[in-house]
């Protein structure tokens, strides 16, 4: 096993991220913020209190009955619409048929037409309701990866950058089925956390990161070559997953998102298809910001802007 | 890099698909989370959004429904044609609020038509006397905002530092300051440095707090940033200021959006400025 290029430290989180992923809760609900320390970037902060600024005076917003409603009982309401059509049909013909007209479809008469204009809506809530059943999200479990925890961050950097790393992996882990983040840059591996397959030697500790062989490899060099995100939404399928030993076994989807051209991040996640196209544009855009700081460090002039 | 650039004018694309015109090299076709669909019903014609068939129906067969009662016939309309009549009203009315049910189930990509505000004028505005990587960060925080979600005017109040972004309806004439003046006699005004929990509007508001919005605002989401306390089980934070999106949408931001929302607003946390407004 290649050891890792000298000078990488270890730097320990003390507790684990605690956070309630729970957002299909109401849409107005306040959110809770995760309860974490990181007590080494602190390093600088003042310990003076500070005045709380004046209370919130303005309006809050009002509680969405309808929407709160709807996001609850989903599955009721996608077939709602053809249960509302279907009753509607069976009214019409009862209603002629206890009037004593025949029911022929022409349009001859007023009554006629009425009855076809409401067929007509009835049928529309029908093919409404199919649609809205048969787009419905399919609901993919997560996998737990299996492997170790590990934090290992290159530990030459300033504060700065390091709370920004971190940043960035509090915000994937929490907003995303993100659960391992590996950041290679100028060739060295300068963050590997969240959970790591285990290492061959099975010392309980995570697989380092051979990051001259993933440099050689032929994914990291079609992304560095396209230059765009890669998702790889369902890992299993893909051949290439041979070259990311690292990461657990059972990692669902991984996307890769090249910082500039000089490093590339490696997000895996817990569920298949589970990075949505919101979060593939977020992550485009941490990414650039990464590759921003990260250059300005090892002093490298930013590629043509 | 056009977020580190000082340029205020961004082109703020197509509203409803600004999310999808980013360069992605997705190497699975099924790449969406929601691309099940059989019965999909569509005309062909781009822009034009078949989810809301259901109301042109509605409204069309309504009025024809309505036409037909009192144009119809010469006779006097029976008892049965009434009830006919009654329950393809209520079917109409049903049928014209489905696209707006649909907005609120799972996987939905619904919007609203929205528009710019027409009387707006796009700033970008800045505190003075803050470091170059606050500048860098401000800069960068505003972009992504105003490029990812669906929100046309961005503010950021930092401590005392103020950075305010996008389409907001500012005197032409006045100067820098005058307007971050402005800005700031608002926000003490209504107090909006002491919220401690984030607050979403998803559909406009008569109150004093929409006054310093632009015109057209629709939806509002403001985001605290807070410092999270250092002892484990201290439930009191400190609040270090916040992020304010105002869209022309309804409705504009979903759950996952307002997720990456407060993580941006994180970025700005513990930079050891504090309120003094």
């Amino acid at each position: 096993m290649v050891p890792m290029k000298a000078g990488i430290g270890c730097l320990v989180l003390r507790s684990p991220l605690l956070w309630n992923t729970r957002f299909q809760s109401l849409p107005l609900s306040s959110s809770p913020l995760p309860s974490s320390s990181f007590s080494f970037i602190r390093a600088s902060s003042t310990s003076q209190s500070q005045p709380q600024g004046r209370n919130y005076r303005g309006p809050k917003p009002k509680k969405d009955w309808v929407a709160d409603w709807v996001s609850i009982n989903d599955d009721v309401v996608r077939s709602l619409p053809i249960y509302v059509g279907g009753v509607s049909l069976l009214a019409v013909l009862f209603n002629r048929t206890i009037s004593g007209i025949a029911p022929v479809a022409d349009a001859g008469s007023s009554q006629s037409r009425a009855d076809l204009l409401t067929l007509g809506l009835a049928v529309t809530n029908i093919l409404t309701g199919l649609v809205w059943l048969s787009i419905r999200p399919k609901s993919i479990s997560k996998v737990d990866p299996q492997g170790v925890e590990c934090e290992i961050i290159y530990s030459h950097f300033p504060d700065s950058v390091t709370s920004e790393l971190l940043w960035a992996w509090e915000s994937l882990s929490v907003v995303t089925c993100c659960r391992s983040l590996i950041i290679i840059y100028n060739s060295l591996c300068i963050l590997q956390i969240g959970m790591a397959a285990e290492s061959s030697s099975d010392d309980g500790k995570a697989a380092a990161v051979d990051t001259d062989k993933l440099v050689q490899g032929s994914l990291y060099r079609a992304v560095m070559k396209s230059g765009a995100q890669s998702y790889l939404a369902n890992l299993s399928l893909y051949p290439g997953r041979s070259e990311l030993p690292f990461l657990p076994s059972n990692t669902q989807a991984v996307i890769l998102q090249p910082l500039g051209d000089k490093g590339i991040a490696i997000i895996g996640g817990d569920t298949i298809r589970g990075f949505t196209t919101s979060d593939q544009a977020w992550i485009t855009l941490v990414g650039e910001k990464l590759d921003a700081t990260l250059s300005k460090y090892f002093d490298l002039p930013l590629p043509g802007h | 890099m056009l977020g580190l650039s000082l340029n205020p004018v961004i082109p703020i694309r197509s509203l409803r698909s600004a999310r999808k015109s980013f360069r992605v090299f997705a190497t699975d076709p099924n790449q969406q989370q929601v691309n099940l669909s059989v019965l999909r019903f569509t005309f062909g014609i781009p822009g034009l959004d078949e989810s809301y068939l259901p109301r042109w129906i509605g409204y069309g067969f309504g009025g024809l429904l309505l036409l037909n009662h009192f144009l119809g016939s010469n006779s006097a309309t029976t008892p049965a044609q009434l009830r006919s009549e009654a329950l393809g009203l209520s079917l109409a009315a049903f049928s014209i609020s489905l696209p707006y049910l649909e907005k609120f189930l799972k996987g939905s990509t619904l919007g609203d038509q929205s528009s710019l505000p027409k009387s707006a004028n796009q700033v970008f505005i800045m505190s003075e006397d803050i470091t170059d990587t606050q500048k860098e960060d401000l800069a960068w925080g505003t972009y992504v905002l105003l490029r990812n979600t669906n929100a046309i005017s961005v503010l950021i109040l930092l401590g005392d530092v103020l950075c305010v972004r996008g389409y907001w309806d500012t005197p032409e004439d006045a100067s820098k300051a005058q307007v971050l003046d402005w800005f700031k006699r608002q926000i003490v005004q209504i107090g909006l440095s002491g919220l401690k929990e984030a607050l979403y509007f998803p559909q406009s508001e008569d109150s004093e707090l929409w006054k310093m919005l632009p015109n057209g605002t629709r939806s509002l989401l403001i985001q605290p940033i807070l410092q999270p306390s250092k002892a484990r089980y201290e439930e009191t934070k400190k609040i270090e200021g916040f992020v304010l999106l105002a869209s022309s949408m309804n409705y504009a931001y979903n759950d996952k959006d307002r997720s990456w929302i407060e993580a941006i607003a994180n970025k700005f946390r513990g930079k050891n400025v504090l309120i003094n407004l």
